[in-house]
């Protein structure tokens, strides 16, 4: 995989737009890193710290899967990663210092004794995690802290703005972290932030027997690293504008767009609405390059892949005829879907349930319309069956806390082209 | 390039022309010159030195060796961050806007030779979660210098209730929209026309309550 570079694609609806108007377009583009490699050989080290809750809420169920799920992880490592495990209530512990994965069945012991106990220092013990991980920080390492928690942060440091700010703070020395928030008393307006501005994932496990599966899809994400500090810029040639990016990435300094790591084999949908100039039938265009910016792992320097998108324009007749690609509409639906979800958690903020409901049943709509053109995608049929979860617990229960954290993990979800199956 | 800079520090370079050779060499033995695809940036030479300090690109020398100019550290900074935003297809204006008033620190990141150094980032890693610890719970934010504690934005209690702002747009003589600073439009398509139907409605209602011209 060494040197094999992320293909980027770029896709219009029809292989032409038509001629004689100006038109607003949606383009997909698709960047596809390479394929892992089979044997796992080239595997980046892991340098990891658990964070585990065990406030007094944690009790019973939630605790053995999780203790079960941080066993899972153990079993996943080599000798050559490097983990620690910090427990936390309203006391921080570091049960296990960083340390190399050989002793496998005493990591577990250590970690099956833990119990549940009082109330959330949230903030120390995330800090605690982070220097297990600084202490033997590697830039050939995932240095990554996984905060688990089922709790709001109500001992120490509990202001949401500034632990978020502090998680950027240690990502951008090298830490990133990823936050796993169980059942539905947790804060997800920290935990979502904490873990975008952090460089990790953010995930919701809504029943205590998902936890191991969660944990699967990040250390999977973990080992697939392919890429990070990944960013696009875009270029409109003259007379054309961009007037969306459908993902809603953040702006960089530069003004580029911020993007979430590359994960070798799993493709990343960002999709742009650009307005077009009138053309005449026949005529070529460039209408926009493109720059992708990446540094891949183990490498120092950034990497910077260029494309230039070219257009071809014919008669609206003839573009009729042509065959529509369903990956297009597809991946529109899925981001607008995404901002449906995070309309529908403003209005159930404000109060007004029964408009989160009606926009949770538009986006339901369109999901089927989906389905019927692409009866077989297994995206849209995951994305018509949650929304119709959701309109059926948002019309009878308005206020539900689980819906609403359902809604923002989903949407962070679809808007970084993460799965969480 | 880190490495490179490492070594640069302490130099100092005469004239345009020794800062542009300076840069130069570092950029062609550091790689920084090639970019994906084999497209380079352009060496820097005399003349595009002179042309970044008119720009407001670069800094003039703050030193004379007799007549000549003498630049330092900063001014090779500067023209290797100027080189890569250019290669990067970055207008000169917004060039101009990341770099000046920048640290050395902050233009080390932008050339992003600073997350390089294993070493270095572990400690600076490390001390930022001691400082945090050190830091505690409380003001968890310095206030700024001239402000009292319990200004602090982020941990104090807020001085005055949040100050609401509104923005008038006249769409027409004798029609206006009011818009919070804190309002955000609707993103979705059904959302949106639910809206400009709400607002053609409240159209036709007050039209309805228009004297007609003429009638009664």
């Amino acid at each position: 995989m060494r040197g094999a570079k992320p293909r980027v694609e770029i896709f219009t609806e029809r292989a032409k737009l038509a001629a004689g108007r100006e038109q607003t377009v949606d383009v997909l583009v698709r960047v596809t890193p390479p394929e892992p490699e089979a044997d796992g050989s080239s595997r980046r080290r892991l340098n990891l710290s658990l964070v585990l809750d065990r406030s007094g809420s944690m009790g019973g169920a939630k605790m053995l899967r999780a203790q079960d799920a941080a066993a899972y992880c153990v079993d996943q490592l080599l000798p050559a990663d490097r983990l620690s495990v910090v427990i936390f209530d309203d006391v921080v512990e570091v049960l296990v210092p960083s340390q190399p994965v050989e002793d496998k069945e005493g990591l577990k012991r250590l970690i099956n004794r833990v119990s549940a106990r009082n109330s959330t220092a949230l903030h120390e013990a995330w800090v605690r995690g982070g220097m297990q991980v600084s202490e033997h920080l590697d830039a050939g390492s995932v240095n990554r802290v996984l905060l688990i928690t089922d709790g709001l942060a109500n001992v120490g440091l509990t202001n949401t703005d500034e632990i978020v700010s502090q998680a950027k703070g240690l990502f951008e020395r090298g830490v990133s972290t990823s936050t796993v928030g169980i059942g539905a008393d947790f804060n997800e307006d920290l935990l979502i932030p904490l873990a975008r501005a952090a460089g990790g994932n953010a995930w919701h496990v809504a029943e205590p027997e998902d936890m191991r599966r969660i944990f699967a899809v990040e250390l999977e994400g973990l080992l697939a690293q392919f890429g990070h500090d990944v960013s696009l810029g875009l270029v409109p040639s003259d007379g054309v504008r961009v007037t969306d990016l459908l993902n809603d990435f953040e702006l960089t300094e530069t003004g580029r767009y911020r993007l979430p790591d590359l994960q070798a084999g799993s493709p990343l949908d960002v999709v742009l609405r650009l307005r077009l100039p009138e053309r005449r039938a026949g005529e070529r265009m460039r209408i926009l390059d493109l720059k992708l910016g990446y540094t891949p792992r183990e490498a120092r320097g950034a990497e910077v892949l260029k494309e230039a998108f070219e257009v071809e324009f014919a008669e609206a007749a003839e573009v009729e005829r042509l065959p529509a690609d369903p990956e297009v509409s597809k991946a529109v639906l899925l981001l607008m879907n995404a901002r449906a979800r995070r309309e529908a958690v403003s209005s159930m903020d404000r109060g007004d349930y029964a408009a989160a409901a009606r926009v949770i049943d538009d986006a339901y709509t369109s999901s089927l319309r989906l389905c019927a053109s692409m009866p077989a995608d297994a995206d849209a049929a995951a994305e018509s069956e949650e929304l119709y979860r959701l309109t059926g617990s948002l019309r009878e229960r308005g206020s539900d806390s689980m819906s609403r954290k359902i809604l923002q993990y989903s949407a962070d979800l679809l808007r970084t082209s993460r799965k969480k199956r | 390039m880190r490495k490179w800079l490492e070594a640069a520090r302490q130099r100092k370079h005469v004239g345009a022309a020794g800062l542009a050779q300076e840069a130069a060499r570092i950029l062609s033995e550091s790689g920084g010159a090639q970019q994906a695809r084999g497209t380079v940036t352009e060496l820097p030479d005399e003349r595009t030195v002179r042309y970044y300090i008119t720009e407001g690109l670069i800094p003039p020398a703050d030193e004379k060796q007799g007549t000549a100019s003498l630049f330092g550290y900063r001014h090779l900074l500067q023209l290797l961050v100027v080189k890569k935003l250019q290669a990067e297809h970055i207008p000169i204006r917004k060039i101009r806007e990341l770099v000046t008033g920048r640290t050395e620190r902050q233009l080390e990141k932008l050339l992003g030779a600073e997350a390089e150094g294993g070493a270095a980032s572990k400690n600076e890693a490390l001390g930022y979660l001691e400082s945090l610890l050190r830091k505690g719970p409380q003001p968890s934010a310095p206030p700024p210098a001239a402000a009292p504690p319990q200004a602090s934005a982020l941990t104090g209690p807020p001085a005055a209730p949040p100050r609401e702002t509104w923005a008038r747009v006249e769409l027409e003589p004798g029609l206006e929209v009011h818009v919070s600073d804190g309002y955000r439009a609707p993103q979705t398509e059904g959302a949106l026309r639910r809206l400009t139907q709400s607002f053609l409605d409240l159209l036709r209602a007050r039209a309805g309550h228009v004297p007609r011209r003429g009638g009664k």
